[in-house]
């Protein structure tokens, strides 16, 4: 199991009601970590729509997680 | 009597220099400006004027009581004709009464160059060869009497000095967006002096706008943004050139307007926008200064494709769509997060045009204004870009409206063999449930993360509340290769 820190942005903090939460988690990937937390609070964006960073570099969806990681979702936003 | 007018009938100098009759002048002086019949080489065969009458009147009373009162003359009207001219005839014309020559002709100076400098007037020229074009007269006019904009708590910074402030007043930077983000980029660069500003937006002022877009005001409502900004600006600071750019920024003219400056800033509130100008910035070799707001939060990136850097296809290949994030509904702003990220937006273009630290450049900022919080997320240049840029391709014709939508009744489309998928939210079908028997339920997102799974040999309609999810949602899989999924257009709020 790992401890991950997280932080949501824009319509994921929105779903989420929370704008981060630490969670213990057996997921291996930021992909599995996404579907994990989507069943959880209902996130409404594709894993295809979003980009991740693992601690403050842009992660593929596949790179290994560790425990201690702050895992961020970037969702695109586009308002003027 | 009016200090300053516009008239369409003809302007009568006699009786106008009697208005100006005061036993305390010494001299008078009046100015006429004529219609010419050339202009750059091309012959003119009539002239028609048009102003932004309500902006131009207001702003023209400035600029009489400003001549007045900095040159000391007594008294000064200006009258502007509008509408058809001939050759010949008299456009403008300027008195002055002032106790010595020397006041009279310095404020009859001051007045006719402001005028040319500052109001929304624009001249539809009529060519002898039958062509005819609109010229912005702020666009010819001559050096203006230097007004009183001091730079000298600019110029005292060490980083800046007289060389960075001349430096500005060479530079050109084109913002495209003249909304939350685009008032404050234009403030920021207006008010530092850079020499030319372009104003790209071809939007008109709603009151819906107002609560975060200062450079706007209720009488503006219904008026082109990018003019209105521009007859703001030019009155805020003379010293500098804006220049109204009231279209579309779309995949025709995005290259050609980008390379016209030396920075492109992107304040636009929609991906398509983003994208162009991302690209073309990327085909010109310009810098661009990307923001975008989302609520209480806002994201920036500086593209330094022409120095290496990475651009916005390095995180996002394929461009993201509009309609594809979130729903209909619009989300809320408030005024200082668009306001904020376009400050930094300035701040960045500053760092730029005169080489100062400190520079964003392959990286992401993300700022939340909840917690005061900024991150900077590392976004270097993607790997198969490293030596040229692999992601970016000429703008390509979009995709015919038609060929992407249909509308039919939902029956009659399932009769005509296809397959239909609801694209809504469950919530959102549980509410207003799909009126056809046999269709599928595939939310947007499972649907863009099972994309492969469609069946190539059949024929889908994507359906959603008002059909613009939908037809995002078919752009984006034709654009990875599934070429069999169309969108009902208007969906099902146009099925009554």
């Amino acid at each position: 199991m790992a401890r991950v820190h997280l932080r949501y942005y824009a319509l994921l903090r929105e779903q989420a009601g929370r704008q981060s939460e630490t969670v213990e988690t057996a997921a291996g990937t930021p992909g599995d970590l996404y579907a994990e937390l989507a069943a959880r609070h209902g996130f409404r964006l594709s894993q295809t729509q979003l980009k991740v960073a693992v601690n403050a570099s842009f992660s593929d969806w596949s790179s290994p997680l560790s425990d201690g990681d702050e895992v961020v979702f970037i969702p695109p936003v586009a308002g003027g | 009597m009016k200090a300053f007018e516009f008239t369409h009938d003809v302007i009568d100098p006699v009786a106008l220099a009697a208005t100006l009759a005061d036993p305390a002048a010494g001299g008078f002086t009046a100015f006429e400006g004529w219609v010419r019949d050339h202009n750059e080489g091309r012959g003119v065969s009539r002239l028609e004027y048009e102003a932004f009458e309500e902006l131009a009147q207001a702003e023209g009373e400035r600029i009489v009581a400003d001549a007045l009162r900095r040159r000391g003359a007594l008294r000064a009207r200006c009258v502007h004709r509008l509408g058809a001219l001939a050759v010949g005839e008299m456009a403008v014309w300027i008195g002055v009464a002032a106790a010595h020559r020397a006041e009279a002709f310095a404020a009859c100076r001051q007045i006719i160059d402001e005028i040319k400098h500052r109001l929304p007037i624009w001249k539809k020229e009529h060519y002898a060869d039958g062509d005819s074009g609109w010229v912005n007269c702020t666009n010819c006019a001559e050096a203006a009497i230097a007004p009183d904009f001091d730079y000298s708590r600019q110029v005292a910074l060490p980083e800046i000095g007289e060389a960075g402030q001349h430096r500005l007043a060479q530079s050109s930077v084109m913002i495209i967006g003249a909304g939350g983000l685009g008032c404050a980029v234009l403030t920021g660069l207006a008010g530092a002096g850079v020499g030319k500003l372009f104003i790209v937006d071809d939007d008109v002022v709603d009151p819906a706008n107002l609560h975060r877009q200062p450079l706007y005001n209720p009488n503006d409502v219904g008026r082109p943004k990018a003019e209105v900004a521009a007859a703001r600006l030019a009155s805020y600071n003379p010293t500098i050139r804006l220049l109204p750019i009231p279209v579309r920024l779309n995949a025709e003219n995005a290259g050609e307007l980008v390379a016209q400056a030396d920075i492109v800033v992107d304040c636009s509130d929609n991906f398509a926008t983003k994208f162009l100008v991302n690209d073309a910035a990327v085909l010109a070799g310009r810098p661009a200064v990307l923001a975008s707001v989302y609520q209480y939060e806002g994201q920036l990136q500086v593209v330094r494709a022409d120095a290496r850097g990475s651009c916005l296809r390095c995180q996002w290949p394929e461009a993201t769509r509009d309609g594809l994030v979130g729903n209909c509904a619009q989300s809320g702003v408030l005024g200082p997060v668009p306001a904020v990220l376009g400050s930094l937006q300035a701040m960045e273009v500053l760092k730029l045009l005169l080489d100062l630290p400190g520079q964003l450049r392959d990286e992401v900022l993300l700022v939340d204004l909840l917690d005061s919080g900024q991150r900077r997320i590392s976004a270097p240049r993607a790997r198969e870009c490293q030596d040229r840029c692999t992601r970016v391709r000429p703008p390509a014709a979009t995709t015919p409206e038609q060929e992407l939508e249909v509308l039919l009744p939902l029956a009659e489309a399932a009769a005509r063999g296809y397959r239909i998928i609801d694209i809504r939210n469950p919530d959102e079908c549980a509410l207003a449930p799909l009126p056809l028997g046999e269709h599928d339920a595939i939310p947007l997102p499972g649907l863009l993360d099972h994309a492969m799974a469609l069946d190539p040999r059949l024929r889908y309609l994507l359906v959603c509340a008002h059909g613009i999810r939908s037809r995002a949602a078919a752009e984006h899989l034709r654009a990875v290769g599934r070429g069999n999924v169309w969108s009902l257009r208007g969906g099902l709020a146009r099925q009554d």
